[in-house]
């Protein structure tokens, strides 16, 4: 998201020189006056400068994209940021071409450090909390799948013998992963338990 | 390199006309130190350092190239 804070002797000279600066137009931002300022004593002499906030208008997914896209050129990768869902809280990307190998990363560490940044990114840009999410060359919905299967089949233990079993310790992210698959799963209730690297996931039968 | 950490940074602080960021090349490793607005450190940290550290990863992805280490480390700036 293009955005500035100027100050200026006035809202409309603030805003002009912030739109030049940008290199948008009026009707693609959206204007925030931070102070109003003060005229001074002959328009000249201790007045005080008022400060606006102008922020460009666009969805949080094609701001994901663009700084996705952004990170990936200052890489030197030959990547491609494409736009595959938007929702009210979460932004799906996938990313084509030569480097994704090194997209991906050993364990997929690479995507899931790209997908944190651009989501505190896009958060910070819009106030609230989005999750973005952030493919390459199928990685993430291979690994979603294997994920839910795992799950899948964990859960039907469980609610047939009735004893609880924990999963290995996984991210976070995994983690939410597994939550969301069992969520509708007749029998069983899911919980994290553990610190840091060592929290994992347990499927409970659902009394 | 720089540029790529300080447009991640840029985008993650609430004070981004005070951040700096310099890169001293080493023989083998090279230091990339980010200051922040002290307000910022959090933003930049994350919870258990998990945005510091996955703006090490990106860096390391990006220094990979030229086979050096790349050691990022973040500081408040003093108040001037």
């Amino acid at each position: 998201m293009k955005k500035i804070k100027i100050k200026g002797k006035s809202v409309e000279e603030a805003k002009g020189h912030g739109l030049k600066i940008l290199g948008l137009k009026e009707e693609d931002v959206d204007l925030a006056i931070i102070t109003e300022g003060k005229p001074g004593v002959l328009g000249m002499f201790g007045g005080e400068e008022c400060e606006v906030e102008i922020r460009q208008k666009i969805s949080a997914a094609a701001d994901a994209k663009e700084i996705l896209q952004e990170i990936l050129n200052r890489l030197a990768l030959v990547a491609v940021a494409e736009i595959v869902s938007e929702e009210e809280n979460s932004v799906a990307l996938d990313v084509k071409g030569e480097d994704l190998g090194k997209i991906i990363g050993k364990d997929g560490a690479m995507l899931s450090s790209l997908q944190l940044i651009v989501s505190s990114i896009i958060s910070r840009d819009f106030s609230r909390k989005i999750y973005v999410n952030i493919d390459a060359g199928g990685y993430r919905s291979n690994h979603e799948q294997a994920l839910c299967r795992l799950a899948k089949e964990a859960a039907k233990d469980v609610a047939s013998s009735g004893i609880e079993k924990a999963l290995p310790p996984m991210s976070a992210a995994d983690r939410r992963i597994i939550h969301m698959a069992l969520k509708e799963e007749e029998g069983v209730t899911t919980y994290s338990e553990g610190e840091r690297e060592g929290r994992r996931l347990i499927i409970t039968p659902k009394k | 390199m720089k540029d790529l950490i300080e447009f991640i940074v840029k985008a993650l602080v609430e004070n981004p006309d005070k951040i700096s960021v310099t890169e001293t090349q080493g023989e083998t490793v090279s230091i990339i130190e980010v200051r922040v607005a002290e307000t910022d450190m959090g933003k930049v940290i994350g919870k258990e350092g998990k945005i510091a550290n996955a703006i090490r990863t990106i860096a390391k992805a990006a220094g990979g190239k030229e086979q050096k280490r790349v050691n990022v480390e973040f500081m408040a700036k003093e108040a001037v």
